[in-house]
């Protein structure tokens, strides 16, 4: 009983410490002005009505509540008096905080020389407007009323002892919805498989016709995205070779549209289709040259050697000694775009068909490379690289190949952006691009072809729609990674091999496999 | 005719020499041993005939050609296949597909074939696939082709090692103590698999092991190597009755 209690007290003050955390950030504030907007309260943060944060707070206390008391559910009133301890700790540390930042104000000390978030009106919104003493108190009050009443709740969704059985239950539920009913039974009924693609590229196909401006360059900006992750996925989900250099092939391939098309700082103002063609070539190209030196090397090492190499090209591209010739930082501007029959493909709407076209393009290469003979070979060096060369698979060529074809979409899709933005600079090729794209393939599922478009859209396309958490999405990034390698570490939609490879309850796999070729002699 | 034969194969680590001047001679068609107690230089000697360790003296040939410099890839194409005593499948790959890795010297498609999905490529996909459904038929795991590797039990496990050492249809499979870690009914199962690779494919076959009845079972010609050399060959009944290798692996004063 005192145990459990000390426990709930501990995790309360892990919860505290988070939420303290969080609104340093000011991500508190943020989602309560979310919220206002959402239910038409008063604009929350200018006219300091607070009602938002206290729906923030309010469910925030009601989650923590309910998470406390699921450490025993076997006895009702241990349970409600363990969440009210919790929501206590939690309270106690928000309006500590809450206490100190509103006295440092009374007292007339500038707090914004230390974290830009507090201002005096912030405080102002933290205290709900009114005194100093009443703020706290509410605050204290949110946390436990609304801890014991998200210990209520969860006791009444879960009967005590049927608790554990129906959580077991609800997982099944949300497999076999997820699993076994839908992709088991689109299995057995391949014609339903290919009336279900239909429909989607219908809705692929018309979704441009409906959308508008901003939009379809959003949607364009998420397809290319898709792309890359197309193309990375090969890299590092089929072959197993970690790239974070990927972003050096777009540039690649970005800049050889650019400079191939537009009139500055080459006078070379091809047609944007052998120009396309050009770039995936040589983004492939550069893909071999890089791999040349770089494949002898295995996992982490490979790894920062790429990293390197992404970040000399984007300081090549900087560079003015490379400014006659790539623009400088600058960049390549009046990137021609492309056309059809004297039509012009170069509108937001064009872009994204021909980003469409590319990605089912891309789809049906992957697949196909997936169950051929060199797909098998890179999954093969992917699971064990001696093994691989035994079976007679050259793993120096097969790298390099993994690497080209990586590189070629990779071009493609830096073609195409550089062409619809009529515009490449540095500041578009960046680290993050290739972080990105890494973490959108991990957070969809490696190695999944589905896993990359969910992924691509939950990483690329949500800051898009949530355009006020948008200087949180570094922090959103990694929270997500984090929470999905706990939860979910085969990512939102796995390819089935690695989903039956890390959910797989076999306890008969064989040993674990220590040395580098058999140790005994 | 010897099909592998090594000549004064000699393998050192730092100032210990794994193998020493080592030289073996395997016929075509049979099924030799090779034995020794724990560290006595077998795998490495393995090791070195399929290039993952280059010898650093003597020569190996095979089919009367000198494999030394190849690598383990080079190796593999020409026609020697081997398993692994801690077994390495590729346990995230289907048992299908382990297979059809194992077939890979064999087969042609390259990239472009894969990715425009040619005839040429389809056909052998598919001509590829019955291949690998017959070896996982030979072996005895019927109906488990779209399992994955690493959910086999140990005894399939080993036994789907086998089929993809055979599935590029080597010359000769080199086998390390295929009847590791198994009972001794599992134990003669093996046993006649092995017997029958080689009566009905013609594989020939060399093996590592330490299980005695295994191979006195089944060896034609028994090699035994002691801390890195050879210390005798001959029979089944002869390595039986030899003092030295005897001693060898009871100890000294036990013969």
């Amino acid at each position: 009983m005192n145990d459990q209690l000390k426990e709930n007290a501990r995790s309360g003050l892990i919860f505290g410490v988070v939420i303290l955390f969080l609104m340093l950030f000011g991500l508190t504030t943020t989602l309560s002005d979310i919220i206002g907007d959402l239910f038409n309260l008063p604009s929350q943060t200018r006219t300091g009505n607070s009602s938002g944060l206290m729906v923030v707070l309010a469910l925030i206390a009601l989650w923590t509540g309910s998470r406390a008391s699921s450490a025993d559910r076997s006895n009702f009133r241990n349970g409600l008096a363990g969440s009210a301890v919790t929501g206590f700790v939690v309270g106690g540390i928000v309006s500590g905080f809450i206490l100190l930042v509103g006295s440092l104000d009374a007292a007339n000390v500038e707090m914004r020389d230390y974290l830009a978030q507090l201002d005096r009106q912030s405080v102002q919104f933290l205290l709900y407007g009114r005194s100093l003493w009443v703020g706290v108190l509410i605050t204290l009050c949110i946390f436990v009323v609304f801890g014991i009443l998200g210990a209520l709740l969860s006791y009444f969704f879960e009967t005590r002892q049927a608790g554990v059985k129906l959580q077991t239950q609800y997982l099944k539920i949300k497999e076999s919805f997820l699993d076994v009913s839908f992709v088991a039974r689109l299995r057995e009924h391949p014609q339903a498989k290919w009336i279900l693609y239909g429909f989607l590229l219908a809705i692929v196909l018309v979704m441009p016709q409906m959308l508008g401006k901003y939009w379809n360059y959003a949607m364009g900006t998420v397809g290319i995205y898709v792309l890359m992750g197309l193309g990375l996925n090969i890299v590092v989900g089929l072959a197993g070779l970690l790239d974070l250099g990927y972003v050096a092939f777009f540039a690649i391939g970005a800049y050889t549209a650019g400079l191939l098309t537009s009139p500055a700082p080459i006078t070379i103002q091809w047609n944007f289709w052998p120009v396309l063609i050009i770039s995936i070539m040589l983004a492939a190209l550069a893909g071999i040259l890089l791999g040349i030196p770089v494949l002898r090397m295995r996992g982490d090492y490979l790894a920062i050697v790429t990293l390197g190499f992404g970040e000399i090209i984007r300081v090549l591209i900087r560079s003015d000694m490379m400014a006659p010739y790539l623009g400088g930082p600058q960049g390549v501007r009046d990137i021609a775009g492309p056309s059809i029959f004297g039509l012009s493909l170069a509108t937001e709407k064009g872009y994204l068909y021909m980003i469409i076209l590319a990605i089912l393009l891309t789809i049906l290469f992957t697949t196909y490379l997936q169950n051929s003979r060199v797909g098998r070979a890179w999954m093969a060096m992917r699971e064990d690289e001696t093994v691989a060369q035994a079976m007679g698979i050259n793993t120096l060529t097969y790298k390099l190949m993994a690497f080209a074809t990586g590189a070629a979409f990779a071009g493609l899709g830096g073609a195409l952006f550089a062409a619809r933005n009529q515009y490449t600079g540095p500041a578009d090729h960046t680290l993050m691009v290739s972080v990105n794209v890494l973490c959108l393939i991990i957070v969809g599922g490696m190695g999944s072809i589905p896993g990359v478009i969910i992924g691509a859209f939950v990483l690329k396309g949500l800051p898009e729609i949530l355009r006020e958490l948008d200087q949180y999405r570094l922090l959103v990034f990694g929270a997500l990674l984090v929470i999905m390698m706990i939860i979910r570490p085969e990512g939102i939609w796995p390819a089935p091999r690695r989903k039956m490879e890390l959910h797989d309850k076999n306890l008969d796999g064989p040993p674990p496999q220590t040395s580098v070729v058999g140790n005994e002699g | 005719m010897s099909i592998l034969e090594t000549r004064n194969v000699t393998k050192r680590f730092g100032g210990l020499s794994a193998v020493d001047r080592v030289t073996v001679e395997i016929p075509e068609g049979s099924i030799y041993s090779i034995i020794g107690p724990n560290g006595a230089g077998k795998t490495t000697l393995f090791n070195c005939i399929t290039g993952f360790y280059p010898a650093d003296q003597g020569d190996i040939l095979f089919l009367d050609q000198s494999l030394m410099g190849l690598s383990p890839d080079r190796i593999t194409q020409r026609g020697i296949s081997r398993t692994y005593q801690n077994i390495r499948l590729f346990p995230a790959m289907t048992a299908l597909e382990n297979i059809l890795v194992g077939a890979h010297p064999r087969l042609k498609s390259n990239l472009v074939d894969a990715f425009l999905h040619t005839p040429r490529q389809r056909t052998e996909e598919k001509e590829a696939l019955e291949k690998a459904q017959d070896l996982l038929n030979f072996v005895g795991l019927k109906g488990k082709g779209d399992l994955l590797a690493s959910g086999l039990p140990y005894g399939e496990q080993r036994r789907l090692e086998m089929a993809r050492a055979m599935a590029n249809e080597p010359k000769i499979i080199l086998l390390d103590e295929p009847t590791a870690g198994m009972n001794p009914n599992e134990s003669r199962s093996m046993m006649r698999f092995i017997q029958n690779l080689r009566d009905e494919l013609g594989i020939t076959i060399l093996l590592i092991e330490h299980d005695m009845k295994v191979v006195m079972g089944i060896s034609e010609f028994i090699y035994v190597l002691d801390f890195g050399q050879l210390i005798a060959k001959g029979t089944p009944e002869e390595i039986q009755k030899n003092p030295q290798v005897i001693e060898s692996y009871l100890g000294r004063g036990a013969a």
